[in-house]
C-alpha cells in the first residue's frame, strides 16, 4: 500500500509495461522507505536534478531486481546488503554466479546495473543524514554518468560535504570563501603587494600638490623591500623564485589532456578551464612549501575538476574551481609521499608502495610474479610507477579513468589500497601475454596497456580483496 | 607588473674595470623584462653582459661608445608609459632641465631617460618626468671626480611607475624609491 505520494521520477509510462513486478517492487520499496525513521518522503536529492529526473529515463531496477533477490527482506539495509552480497567475502557463490551471468548475458543487463546504481545512489542522496559505509559500498560498483549525482558522491567521499546534509550549505560556503582568500593573498604579485603595505603604514603619497616642476621626492622603501633583493624573507625573491614553479605549471596544464575540447585549444571556455587548474595548482604549490608542484598533479587534478563542473546544477558549476580545490587536497593527502622525492626509500614512499603491489601480486599470482621478477627481470618500476602516482589517469581513456576513480574513492581505507588491487588485476587480466613474452614485449605491453572492460577488471580486484591466492 | 633597467655611463674599460661587485650580484637574469642603456658602455662585452640580464636591450650612442651603429635617441612604450631615451652630450647645456623638457616634448614621452652627467636626478615637469641613472661604475665624469655607481629601475605597473634607486654609498647599496603616477592613459593602442 503507499502511503506517501508517488514521486515523478518513479511515475513514468515504462513502469506500466511489467505490472506485475513493478507493483510488487513498487510496495516493497515504499514499504521500506517508510519502515526507515530517518528517511523523509523521497525527495528528489538535489534541487535542480529534480526536474532532470522527470526528464531522464526512469529506474528500471524492477527488471533486475526480480532475478537477483532471492528473497525480500523488510529491514533497513535490505538493498545495500544485496549490493554488499554480490561484493563482499562472505558472498554466498550463487549470488556471484548471479551476478557473472547478468553481466555477461544482456547489454540492457548492464545499462539496468547502472539504473538499479542510480536508484539506490538518488535514495541515498536523500536521506537527511547520509550513511558514508552504504554510500560507499554503492559507489564502488560505479555511478552513473547523469543528473551531477558523481559530483555529489565524488564531494562527499573525500569528506569535503559531510554527511549531514542540513550543513551543506554553511560548510560550502565557508569552504568557498576560504579559497577566496587564499587567491586573493597568494595570487597578487608583489607590486600590489608594496602598494598595500604602504598604505596600511600610511605612506599614501598622493602626488596631488602638483607643482610644475620640481625635484622627484626620494623616500624610503619599506621593510628593505626592493626588487632586486636577495633576502630569503623578501616578498620580491620569493616570487621570482615562485615563478620558475609558476612556469612549470603553466606548461603542465597547457599539455593536460590535448585531445580534450574542455582542457586545450582556443575556445575562451577550455581557456577558463585552464585557467582555473592553473590558479588551484599555484595556490597549493604556495600552501605548501614542502612539497609545491610536482609534474602529474596536473592530472591527477583534471579529472576532479572536469567532474566537478560538469555538475548541471548551476551554483555547483560556478564554484568548482574551490570544491576541486579542497577535493584535490583531500586526494594528494593520501599520496603526497609519493611526490617528495625525499621519501621515496621510506615506508611511505613510492617504492615501498611498488614493492607493497609486488607482494600482492606474488600471493595471487605466483607463477606471473615469478616470471616477472625472475625470469625477465622487469623491475616494476618500470610500468608501475606512473599507475600508481598517477592513479592509473594515463592507462586508460578519460571516461574509464573516471569509473576507475569511482572505486577508489569509495574504499572506505582510502585509494591507495584499492590502487593497488586493480593495478594487480591489471597485471593478471593480460597474465597470458606476458606469461608469453620477453623483457621488450612485456614492458611494450604493460606501459601501453590495452584497452579493456573496465567492470571486468574491477570486479577481478574485488575479488582479490582479502582473499588468498587461487 | 613589468621590471625595467635603466643605466649608463659604465666607461667600461676606459675608466672603470667593471661594475661593481654588490651591483653585480643583485643583477640576475630572469627578473627584468627591458634593460634600457644611455651609453658609453663603452665596449662590445658590456653589450654581451646586458644581453644576458635580459634579451630586450635598448642602447643609445654615447660619444665614447666603439659601436657606432647605435642611434642618438630611442622610444619605446612599455606599458602605458611611453619611454625615450638618449645619452645626453648632444643636449646643451648638460643636465639642464630646460634643454631636457626640450628634447622631451621633441621626442614625445612620459619619461626621459638620460645620462652623461654621471649624477642620479630625477625631476618633474610639465611634460613629464626626467630620470638619469647616474653611472653604473663611478666613473670620474668630465665635470666631476666624485661619482657614487647607482643606476634605476622602474615598476611599470598600470599608470603607476616606483622608480627604485641603488646607489652604492661607502661600499653598501642603499635603495631609495620615487612614486608617480600618470594622469591619463596613453591614447595608443597597440604596444
Amino acid at each position: 500500500m503507499v502511503k506517501k505520494k508517488v514521486p515523478d521520477w518513479l511515475n513514468s509510462s515504462l513502469w506500466s509495461s511489467t505490472t506485475t513486478t513493478s507493483s510488487y517492487y513498487d510496495t516493497n520499496h515504499f514499504d521500506h522507505h517508510s519502515s526507515t525513521s530517518a528517511s523523509t518522503p523521497i525527495d528528489p536529492p538535489l534541487p535542480s536534478a529534480a526536474t532532470r529526473d522527470e526528464q531522464q529515463h526512469p529506474p528500471r531496477h524492477h527488471h533486475n531486481y526480480h532475478p537477483r533477490k532471492p528473497d525480500i527482506k523488510e529491514d533497513k539495509h535490505s538493498k545495500s546488503s544485496i549490493v554488499n552480497d554480490n561484493i563482499s567475502n562472505n558472498s554466498s557463490n550463487s549470488i556471484i554466479n548471479n551476478k557473472i551471468e547478468n553481466r555477461k548475458a544482456d547489454n540492457t543487463e548492464s545499462s539496468a546495473d547502472d539504473i538499479s546504481n542510480q536508484a539506490l545512489l538518488l535514495t541515498e542522496l536523500s536521506r537527511k543524514v547520509i550513511n558514508m559505509g552504504e554510500l560507499r559500498r554503492i559507489a564502488s560498483q560505479g555511478i552513473p554518468d547523469c543528473a551531477g549525482i558523481r559530483s555529489t558522491v565524488w564531494k562527499l567521499l573525500l569528506g569535503y560535504l559531510p554527511p549531514d546534509r542540513s550543513l551543506w550549505s554553511s560548510e560550502l560556503a565557508k569552504k568557498r570563501s576560504q579559497y577566496k582568500r587564499f587567491k586573493e593573498e597568494l595570487l597578487m604579485n608583489p607590486s600590489e603587494i608594496t602598494r598595500r603595505l604602504e598604505k596600511t603604514m600610511g605612506f599614501d603619497n598622493d602626488d596631488a600638490k602638483s607643482e610644475s616642476r620640481c625635484v622627484l621626492a626620494r623616500s624610503k622603501i619599506t621593510h628593505g623591500e626592493h626588487p632586486l633583493s636577495l633576502g630569503k624573507s623578501s616578498i620580491w625573491n620569493k616570487f621570482f623564485q615562485d615563478s620558475e614553479i609558476i612556469e612549470q605549471i603553466d606548461r603542465d596544464v597547457k599539455r593536460t589532456h590535448p585531445d580534450m575540447h574542455f582542457f586545450s585549444g582556443d575556445s575562451s571556455f577550455a581557456k577558463s578551464n585552464q585557467e582555473a587548474l592553473r590558479n588551484i595548482l599555484i595556490v597549493f604549490a604556495k600552501l605548501n612549501p614542502g612539497i609545491r608542484y610536482v609534474q602529474g598533479m596536473n592530472e591527477i587534478l583534471a579529472p576532479l575538476f572536469y567532474v566537478f563542473k560538469n555538475d548541471p546544477d548551476e551554483e555547483m558549476e560556478a564554484c568548482a574551481e574551490a570544491d576541486t580545490f579542497f577535493c584535490f587536497v583531500e586526494l594528494l593527502s593520501g599520496f603526497r609521499d609519493h611526490f617528495c622525492q625525499q621519501l621515496d626509500n621510506s615506508v611511505v614512499g613510492i617504492r615501498s608502495a611498488i614493492t607493497r603491489l609486488s607482494h600482492l601480486l606474488k600471493e595471487h599470482d605466483e607463477e606471473l610474479w615469478r616470471h616477472l621478477e625472475v625470469t625477465t627481470k622487469v623491475n616494476p618500476q618500470f610500468y608501475s610507477f606512473r599507475w600508481i602516482t598517477l592513479l592509473l589517469t594515463q592507462e586508460f581513456n578519460f571516461t574509464d579513468s573516471i569509473h576507475i576513480w569511482d572505486t577508489l574513492l569509495s574504499d572506505p581505507e582510502g585509494p591507495q589500497e584499492t590502487l593497488l588491487r586493480v593495478c594487480c588485476a591489471m597485471l593478471i587480466l593480460v597474465r597470458r601475454r606476458l606469461l608469453a613474452g620477453d623483457f621488450t614485449s612485456i614492458l611494450k605491453l604493460l606501459q601501453h596497456y590495452p584497452p579493456t572492460s573496465i567492470s571486468h577488471l574491477l570486479y577481478v580486484a574485488g575479488k582479490l580483496h582479502g582473499q588468498p591466492s587461487h | 607588473m613589468v621590471l625595467v633597467l635603466a643605466l649608463g655611463d659604465l666607461h667600461i674599460p676606459h675608466r672603470a674595470p667593471d661594475l661593481p661587485a654588490k651591483f653585480k650580484s643583485m643583477l640576475v637574469p630572469g627578473k627584468i623584462q627591458h634593460v634600457i642603456c644611455t651609453g658609453n658602455l663603452s665596449i662590445k662585452e658590456v653589450h654581451d653582459y646586458l644581453k644576458t640580464l635580459c634579451p630586450d636591450l635598448h642602447i643609445t650612442r654615447g660619444e665614447y661608445d666603439e659601436d657606432t651603429r647605435y642611434p642618438e635617441t630611442k622610444t619605446l612604450t612599455i606599458g602605458q608609459f611611453k619611454l625615450g631615451l638618449c645619452h645626453g652630450h648632444q643636449v646643451v647645456p648638460w643636465g639642464d632641465l630646460d634643454s631636457l623638457a626640450m628634447l622631451q616634448r621633441q621626442l614625445d614621452v612620459d619619461i626621459l631617460v638620460t645620462g652623461h652627467t654621471h649624477q642620479f636626478t630625477a625631476y618633474k615637469h610639465e611634460g613629464g618626468v626626467v630620470i638619469n641613472p647616474g653611472s653604473a661604475t663611478g666613473a670620474f665624469s668630465n665635470i666631476t671626480y666624485d661619482a657614487n655607481p647607482s643606476f634605476v629601475l622602474m615598476d611599470i605597473d598600470g599608470l603607476r611607475v616606483v622608480v627604485y634607486v641603488y646607489e652604492l654609498i661607502d661600499g653598501e647599496v642603499k635603495v631609495d624609491k620615487i612614486d608617480f603616477k600618470k594622469t591619463t592613459a596613453t591614447t595608443h593602442s597597440a604596444h
